[in-house]
């Protein structure tokens, strides 16, 4: 909907732009043309997964977003702008992802861009951004930031809005271990994402006396998972320490149910957040652990000014979650260093987002650290009730750090800007 | 390790090879009887599954017992399925390359269907039994071992209406001799019919019988197509029992035992090789004669 409308205000304003400023647009002089049109409004990309393996995440990704933009537009925009989102689809592929950075970029002349969902996307857009010269906003948790995987991460004009795993993970291995035992059973999606997560996790478990008793990587899109759960069964582990993703995730763990082990076994997972765990039920996800910086339910005051717009804007039973509330943050946090520095360019997003404490984050307080472009984030470790009947009461808090600083990116040139 | 325990590894991988064997076959048998009898490559396949799985979540919904939910999911699919067959199907037969682009088509539009009449958002049904048998040390899931009974049934009760009724007779003939059949006084067009309504139907139920341990979304039948596809080639197109039971164990039970012994993304990826590698040494199928 939002899609079919933006592009038909980009056809306008291209053919606007073509009458009167053809043959400067022809030369590609976008700055020529941004000054001429002082009031223009600021355009941002957004690229979101609305169809494809992760459409249920797609929603909240792109809806935290939305209100952010709303929230700024009526307070009357940045520097006099009103921001205009151009939607783009990633159909969950990082090729269409690249594919559609690069329209952003060049065809609608975005100012910079937000989303991607996955790794693998946001290693896709890498090139792109850094070849176009402009700014990626990043909300989902990720593995962190390895020189091996530069342009998607390292990289001076990415910021990440959502946790690693030495936010995400690290403060509650102390309480799992101690409550649960030693012994972790890793199994996760063959990507990125979870290898290295779980390579993070895998170290400071050993560093606390815990032990890996094995590790599985399940190729995407697999439906049975016999094999897997009777080597679980057989491992001896306390803790299954879960990292699949999309609807891998569910079938893994309905099949974990069907198989009664949800009783002889201690799950704990990084990735089913509200949505994936209001698909779950109550039968299948009580008693499952779960470890984020942000949920419906924590008990904050921007947390309940936060919701009651987003359930005004997208319907009372609308799911937001982690990477939603990160495209929020992203979108104010965009806009405080666009009026910080009184500059719409790639330089001046990067100076104004270097440091910047967004205290209106749902999840509390949120900093961009400067030195790696990372966000200094609270981490929670919330355990799924019984009988649960909605996000209100789906998880219950186990424990809370606020102001969590993540490992240092393990990058070749620090600071990054 | 002792024997003993290298013994109970060997039947435990047996017991996981057995029921995943007979939940691939579950999912495959709807398109080998289509495929196999009445030459028709339903790439719909997977749609349907996905249609049985989400009727049974709508009964399920609306308050009906499990059981009830998947009869009726099974009706639902083998609705649509006369639908499809009577509108469209039926005019293709002669025409296997124009019904396989049919047939994908169908898919997407049953699958736009599909996320326009449920949504995309993820669903799931409680499983109704969850929980596993204890037996010698082995634990079965009580829910994949009634499934997999349940799918060997089908494959007896399938065997006994081709080998031994009128009926199988009917469908035998048509397979080895359309013309001649018809000439002989069968009703060619209703028996066509009758095969693609049951495959549909066998779809709906593979869907409905597997909802509780799946993730319900609008492509999550096609997760099967690829391997049912595998399975009935390899097991030999018309080989309704022995071929879907060989390619299914080739298919889902190697890859348990293979996983065992190295990783997730090598068996799967050793078990597609391995089918390729039996198509090469016997084109038409494992038990098919040349």
């Amino acid at each position: 909907m939002s899609e079919k409308l933006n592009s038909a205000n980009g056809v306008n304003r291209r053919s606007v732009l073509l009458g009167s400023l053809g043959a400067a647009s022809a030369l590609g002089a976008p700055a020529v043309i941004r000054s001429a049109y002082a009031a223009a409004p600021i355009k941002v990309g957004v690229i979101s997964p609305l169809t494809g393996a992760w459409t249920v995440y797609g929603k909240a990704h792109s809806e935290g977003f939305k209100l952010a933009v709303d929230e700024i537009n009526a307070a009357g925009g940045v520097l006099g702008r009103k921001f205009e989102i151009i939607m783009a689809d990633s159909k969950t592929e990082p090729r269409i992802v690249a594919e559609q950075a690069n329209r952003l970029i060049r065809e609608e002349g975005v100012d910079f861009l937000a989303g991607t969902f996955s790794s693998a996307e946001r290693n896709a857009a890498g090139p792109v951004v850094t070849a176009g010269n402009k700014v990626l906003l990043y909300p989902t948790f990720y593995e962190g930031q390895q020189q091996k995987y530069f342009p998607g991460v390292c990289n001076p004009n990415i910021f990440m809005f959502g946790p690693v795993p030495s936010q995400q993970v690290w403060p509650h291995l102390p309480y799992m271990m101690k409550n649960h035992g030693k012994k972790f059973f890793m199994v996760g999606s063959d990507y990125v994402w979870p290898r290295v997560t779980n390579a993070v996790t895998k170290k400071r478990l050993v560093e606390l006396g815990g032990e890996v008793v094995d590790e599985i990587y399940i190729p995407f899109n697999t439906p049975q998972y016999d094999s897997v759960l009777s080597k679980i069964r057989n491992s001896g582990a306390n803790v299954i320490f879960l990292s699949l993703t999309g609807s891998d995730t569910i079938n893994f763990r309905k099949q974990f149910v069907s198989a009664g082990m949800k009783k002889d076994f201690t799950l704990w997972t990084v990735d089913d957040e509200e949505v994936v765990t209001s698909a779950l039920g109550p039968e299948a996800s009580a008693g499952t652990y779960v470890s984020f910086d942000y949920f419906m339910s924590i008990k904050q005051a921007n947390n309940d000014a936060f919701l009651k717009k987003f359930r005004a804007k997208f319907g009372q039973n609308a799911l937001m979650d982690t990477v939603g509330v990160a495209m929020y943050n992203a979108g104010h946090m965009a806009a405080m260093a666009i009026a910080k520095t009184g500059k719409v360019s790639t330089d001046g997003l990067r100076q104004g987002l270097a440091g910047l404490t967004f205290d209106k984050a749902p999840q509390g307080s949120v900093t961009m650290r400067a030195i790696d472009n990372q966000a200094i984030l609270p981490s929670y470790l919330m355990r799924v009730r019984d009988h649960w009947t909605g996000t209100g009461d789906m998880f219950e808090q186990v424990q809370y750090f606020p102001d969590v600083t993540p490992a240092t990116a393990s990058c070749a040139h620090l600071p990054l800007n | 390790m002792t024997h003993e325990t290298v013994f109970h590894a060997i039947l435990s991988l047996a017991i996981q090879g057995t029921l995943i064997t007979f939940v691939y076959a579950l999912a495959a048998l709807g398109l080998a009887v289509v495929f196999g009898l009445i030459g028709v490559i339903n790439m719909a396949h997977g749609a349907m599954i996905t249609l049985g799985a989400y009727f049974t979540w709508a009964c399920l919904s609306a308050g009906l017992p499990f059981g009830l939910a998947v009869l009726v999911a099974v009706a639902g699919v083998g609705l649509v399925g006369l639908i499809v067959e009577h509108a469209l199907i039926r005019h293709f037969y002669d025409k296997p390359f124009e019904t396989l682009l049919l047939t994908w088509g169908l898919f997407l539009i049953l699958t736009e269907l599909i996320k326009i009449a449920f949504g995309s958002d993820i669903r799931t049904i409680p499983t109704p039994l969850p929980s596993a048998i204890a037996f010698l040390g082995f634990h079965i899931p009580e829910y994949e071992a009634l499934v997999a009974l349940l799918s060997a049934a089908l494959l007896g009760a399938i065997g006994l209406v081709f080998y031994k009724t009128s009926y199988g007779i009917k469908i035998r003939a048509l397979t080895q001799n359309r013309e001649v059949a018809g000439l002989l006084g069968l009703n060619v067009a209703a028996t066509y019919k009758i095969v693609f309504v049951a495959g549909a139907m066998l779809a709906g139920l593979a869907g409905a019988l597997m909802s509780p341990i799946l993730s319900i979304d609008p492509t999550i039948g096609n997760i099967y197509l690829v391997r049912s596809f595998f399975v009935v080639i390899v097991g030999g197109i018309g080989q309704l029992l022995g071929g879907t039971l060989a390619g299914s164990f080739l298919i889902g039970g190697s890859q348990t035992i293979f996983g065992a012994f190295s990783s997730q993304v090598i068996a799967q990826t050793i078990v597609f090789a391995l089918a390729i590698v039996v198509l090469r040494f016997r084109p038409t199928g494992v038990f098919k004669e040349k």
